[in-house]
């Protein structure tokens, strides 16, 4: 049952991140559900779990782009795991140190990008100044509310 | 949780590294068999739920679409119910008309086709007589054809067909002396005989004596003319001449509606063909619709102007 409704969740979280990217990203910018419920995952179930989700989940965001095939999976397993990490030092079940999480590996993704792609690719990945200014904020609220359901439907 | 830091060391080294590879070796076989099977697995999330979005997102539309087609199906059933029973009417009465001109035994009225031609020649000696088109026997015409012109949205009475040539016709207008055409006055539905003057105006003979005829009344076609399809406009009455004692009718001075010199193009109302009439023929005699007048004092009978137009 469990694997059931893992397996559930990680598709619709793929599907939601779709379909925002599709019908609602404006400007170019749209929250990463992906990233942010990888380092929920991390928060919540561990380094190993958020690795490996976070790589699956990094390989499908490449495998709907063009090039560097593989960067979001890395990017992602590294969040993942960083954030594993992390927890031991700091709470990140509590809202406000997730959110932060969240942020600040949202800025360390879109650098990484960057370098990424300067090593791999012809130069440097720029995701744009919407994408970066509003995107770390609208991870950590995706991240916050992702929490509150998490919480609740634990509860429930 | 000792153990399981280091697990989580190992794969993410582990998934590093492969993510390394994918990056390094996009080109290389087994990177793209790779990121062929990733797409097969991962990618029809996307294609599937595109259609499902689709689908979901269209239902509103179509659930209007589908209650205004219901609206328009039943004003539609109501419409097809109106035109049975208006077909019916028409069938029914179409059968009484038969029977009815059986009975009185009138022909039935003449099939007409209209056929467009350009005014090609016009003879400034001649002005108020004929003019030439660019369409004859070809196009077939036959002798008495009507010819119309049009002003704006109405047709009007022009003259008729006396000559027919295998590629054009000549055409005597009304204003021509030997023209006539049986004609009404709509102020009354007072018929008269229109004939040219070779001037810019016809005459209207044989107006009831006792009628009032009013100036600027308007002349139509009467449907007893043998050449015109009725109600057809001519022109309208210019001048109305004192009521002469002597005479037992009337007469007025009817400006035409369209100028002979405007005509750039007219409408022929070509007659049926009938099976062995001539596919071309210059005609010989001039065919007059209606003979010269009566001439003044001599009192005209009652069915007088179909009986010279049809002459």
């Amino acid at each position: 049952m469990r694997i059931l409704r893992g397996s559930a969740l990680f598709a619709a979280a793929m599907f939601l991140q779709w379909w925002w990217n599709t019908h609602l990203a404006y400007w170019g910018a749209a929250p990463q559900f992906l990233l942010a419920l990888t380092v929920l995952v991390a928060a919540r179930r561990g380094p190993l779990a958020a690795i490996l989700i976070g790589w699956a989940w990094g390989l499908y965001a490449d495998v709907l782009r063009a090039d560097l095939f593989g960067a979001n999976a890395l990017l992602y397993a590294l969040a993942g795991y960083a954030a594993g990490m992390v927890r031991r030092q700091v709470d990140l079940r509590a809202i406000g140190p997730l959110a932060t999480a969240v942020f600040l590996l949202s800025w360390a993704y879109a650098l990484s990008l960057g370098v990424l792609g300067m090593i791999f690719s012809k130069g440097f990945v720029w995701i744009g100044w919407p994408s970066l200014l509003a995107g770390p904020i609208m991870n950590a609220l995706a991240a916050a509310a992702a929490s509150l359901i998490w919480e609740a439907g634990a509860r429930g | 949780m000792q153990r399981e830091t280091r697990i989580a060391h190992y794969v993410v080294g582990l998934l590093t590294a492969l993510s390394l590879v994918l990056l390094s070796l996009p080109l290389s076989s087994p990177v793209r068999a790779f990121k062929a099977c990733a797409s097969y697995v991962l990618y029809p999330l996307a294609y599937r739920g595109e259609r499902g979005y689709q689908r979901i997102a269209e239902a509103p539309a179509r659930a209007r679409a589908l209650l205004s087609a219901d609206v328009e199906n039943g004003d539609l059933r109501d419409q097809l119910r109106r035109t049975l029973w208006l077909r019916q009417t028409v069938e029914s009465l179409s059968i009484e008309n038969d029977r009815l001109r059986r009975a009185m035994r009138l022909k039935p009225p003449a099939a007409r086709h209209p056929v467009w031609a350009h005014v090609m020649e016009r003879d400034p000696q001649r002005w108020y007589s004929s003019i030439a088109v660019d369409a004859g026997a070809d196009a077939g015409l036959s002798l008495n054809d009507a010819v119309l012109g049009r002003r704006g949205d109405d047709l009007v009475a022009i003259g008729r067909i006396v000559e027919v040539r295998p590629n054009t016709a000549t055409v005597l207008l009304l204003t021509d002396q030997r023209s006539a055409v049986a004609a009404y006055l709509s102020s009354g539905t007072l018929e008269g005989l229109a004939q040219g003057q070779d001037g810019p105006h016809l005459r209207v003979n044989y107006l009831n004596a006792e009628a009032r005829i009013v100036a600027d009344d308007t002349v139509y076609t009467s449907p007893t003319s043998a050449t015109f399809p009725p109600d057809v406009l001519i022109g309208r009455v210019a001048r109305v001449y004192p009521r002469d004692p002597f005479l037992a009718f009337q007469s007025a001075d009817v400006a035409p509606a369209l100028d002979a010199a405007s005509l750039q193009e007219v409408m022929i109302l070509r007659a049926r063909p009938g099976p062995g009439a001539p596919a071309s023929a210059l005609v010989g005699p001039l065919p007059r619709e209606a003979s010269a007048p009566a001439p003044a004092k001599t009192p005209a009978p009652a069915a007088a102007p179909a009986a010279q137009e049809a002459r």
